[in-house]
């Protein structure tokens, strides 16, 4: 690895990271970080799908409803360990993730955004619906903390749940860096530009496809997971459309087919509406408003200006 | 049996106003290569809006549509300029993102000036008519016939009319109507206003049908989708299959299975139709 400008920003950043908790004083910004840093295993796998391979999704809070559910009547109703169920709810958000992603994958472009779109819909009516399995808009307590009674870590310290946090992102992103580098990775930016040529020269592009979704999903599902057992509780309201939309915010604003993007985008969607303390339906116009401006006049994120700052700065054309 | 035919003439209500919907996505989608997401929202703005000219100014119904449509039409104008015009030539996903981000602000002021209450446009349309043991109410009878006449006459139009030539003329080949003298920069305002004033039509008749509240425009926009998916894409005899087998599903759904499920079943239905038929029940493989 070659010791420049980028290896160095990351480098600071991983040590901000670590440092954070003891630098913030007010206990609800590290409740906030830790929110955020579920929402960055979240974003990332929203830009395998969205930024790298082109396609929007509009399920990825619908899939982190299947993680959360998934973990916690695991949990509950077989009670098996917690490290367990939060290493299985990604394994059972990919079966939803294939049987939806084969026949939505089929259409291009704007109907696979709203056939997952309509997937969305379908999980929140169930998880509202299904009294029996998931006592619907009333949700779930209880949902036990990782490491059991004897642990020898503190696990409702919320400072140790943010080291817990911060390294499954860490990994996480670390993941997504080497898949976009490998030759599938390559193969879905090359989807993205030029789906027909990737066909044409004998490449199935479906199943390149399917794997970018369903790696999407999977990365939602983990993220559901280690909010809920974050939370204790968990209800139908934040794996809806809205949140999903949320998801893909933080893909844009911070800038797409970018590794860093999604953990910027990601503290961004979720630190901006505490700042912005409005009436719900302000929020929502501001939030479109922001949405609909940064695609016209930053399509490329904060990362994005960043670099073509950096480049100025340097003297380099961009 | 009865109970059944009772259930497609629910179905052929609602399904109507999916069609409407759905045709208004599909101009769109044929002339700017768009999914006008926010359609949908713009579509309850338009049912809000004549609620609150009936019942905060007492306006008579047709007067309250009729402004209802002219304030929705300079909506969709607007949102043609200021927001899909400036991605017009980049990438499929920009526009798409732009889409959802008016989704989120036409929704924002719909809630900002409607508040969040449910709302039902009253009508004097209570009879009641029944034709061997099928009830038909009044209204759904309207609805089925004024939808059924804005389908014929937006067919007439796009079919027959020199506007609607050059539409179909954009979207086959852009650059060639370009050559022939057509105005494209004028088109997207044509099809955004004519798009509008059906999802407007629609608009109205969901808030006298059911009833409008935030959200609802969300899963409207969905269902027009829906419709030309399994319609199949740019047809309008599609999209009025489509809406109609995607209405009387749902109606059938909720007479017999669960209401509280009939939008799964009818996406299921959707997938379904997905995997066997991926150019739609229309379509052209």
């Amino acid at each position: 690895m070659r010791w420049n400008g980028k290896t160095l920003l990351w480098a600071l950043a991983l040590v901000g990271f670590i440092l954070l908790p003891q630098l913030i004083t007010v206990k609800y910004y590290l409740h906030l970080s830790i929110l955020a840093l579920c929402w960055v295993i979240a974003a990332q796998g929203q830009n395998l799908i969205q930024g790298y391979t082109g396609y929007v999704s509009i399920v990825q809070a619908g899939f982190m409803g299947i993680g959360a559910y998934s973990t916690a009547l695991m949990g509950l109703h077989y009670d098996l360990p917690v490290w367990l169920t939060i290493l299985l709810a990604p394994c059972v958000t990919a079966v939803f993730a294939v049987l939806t992603g084969y026949p939505s994958l089929r259409v291009k472009g704007h109907y696979f955004a709203v056939v997952t779109l309509a997937f969305n819909l379908v999980i929140f009516i169930v998880l509202m619906n299904w009294h029996d399995l998931t006592q619907g808009e009333a949700g779930i307590t209880g949902i036990p903390k990782p490491g059991g009674k004897d642990s020898w870590l503190n696990w409702r310290d919320r400072g140790t749940y943010y080291y817990f946090v911060l390294s499954i992102a860490i990994l996480m992103t670390g993941l997504a860096a080497l898949i976009v580098r490998s030759r599938i990775g390559q193969t879905l930016i090359a989807i993205r530009q030029n789906e027909d040529l990737v066909g044409a020269i004998g490449i199935a592009a479906w199943k390149y496809k399917l794997f970018a979704f369903v790696t999407s999903a999977m990365y939602a599902g983990l993220a559901g997971a280690i909010y809920a057992h974050y939370q204790s509780f968990i209800n139908p309201e934040i794996f809806g459309v809205a949140q999903s939309l949320d998801a893909i915010l933080a893909v844009i604003i911070g800038g797409s087919g970018t590794i860093a993007g999604p953990v910027i985008g990601a503290f961004f969607v979720v630190f901006l509406p505490e700042y912005l303390r409005f009436a719900d339906s302000f929020r929502l116009i501001l939030y479109g408003l922001v949405l609909v401006l940064a695609t016209i006049f930053m399509p490329r994120g904060i990362v994005g200006v960043a670099g073509d700052l950096w480049a100025k700065v340097k003297g380099k054309p961009s | 049996m009865i109970e059944i035919l009772q259930q497609i003439i629910n179905g052929m209500a609602i399904g109507g106003v999916y069609v409407l919907i759905a045709l208004g996505l599909t101009t769109v989608f044929g002339i700017l290569g768009i999914a006008h997401f926010a359609h949908g929202s713009v579509s309850m703005f338009g049912g809000y809006l004549t609620f609150f000219l009936v019942v905060m100014w007492g306006l008579p119904l047709a007067l309250a549509i009729l402004i209802a449509l002219v304030v929705g039409f300079l909506l969709g104008v607007l949102i043609e300029l200021l927001a899909y015009r400036p991605v017009r030539n980049a990438n499929h996903i920009n526009a798409f993102i732009v889409a959802l981000g008016l989704t989120m602000m036409v929704e924002g002021l719909n809630l900002e000036f409607f508040g969040h209450e449910q709302v039902v446009i009253p009508t004097d349309f209570s009879r009641v008519f029944n034709i061997g043991g099928v009830t038909i109410p009044e209204l759904r009878l309207y609805v089925i016939l004024a939808a059924a006449l804005l389908i014929a006459a937006m067919t007439i139009f796009v079919e027959k009319t020199k506007t609607g030539q050059a539409i179909r003329a954009v979207a086959e080949n852009r650059d060639a109507a370009i050559l022939m003298g057509v105005n494209v920069n004028t088109i997207p305002l044509v099809v955004f206003s004519i798009s509008t004033a059906l999802g407007v039509c629609a608009g109205v008749m969901v808030g006298a049908l059911f009833a409008i509240a935030p959200g609802i425009g969300e899963g409207l926009v969905v269902k027009g989708f829906a419709v030309l998916i399994l319609g199949g894409l740019g047809s309008i005899p599609g999209a009025v299959v489509g809406g109609l087998v995607l209405g009387i599903t749902e109606a059938l759904a909720a007479g017999f299975i669960s209401s509280a499920y009939k939008d799964v079943i009818a996406f299921v239905a959707m997938i379904l139709v997905l995997l066997v038929r991926p150019q739609g029940l229309m379509g052209k493989a």
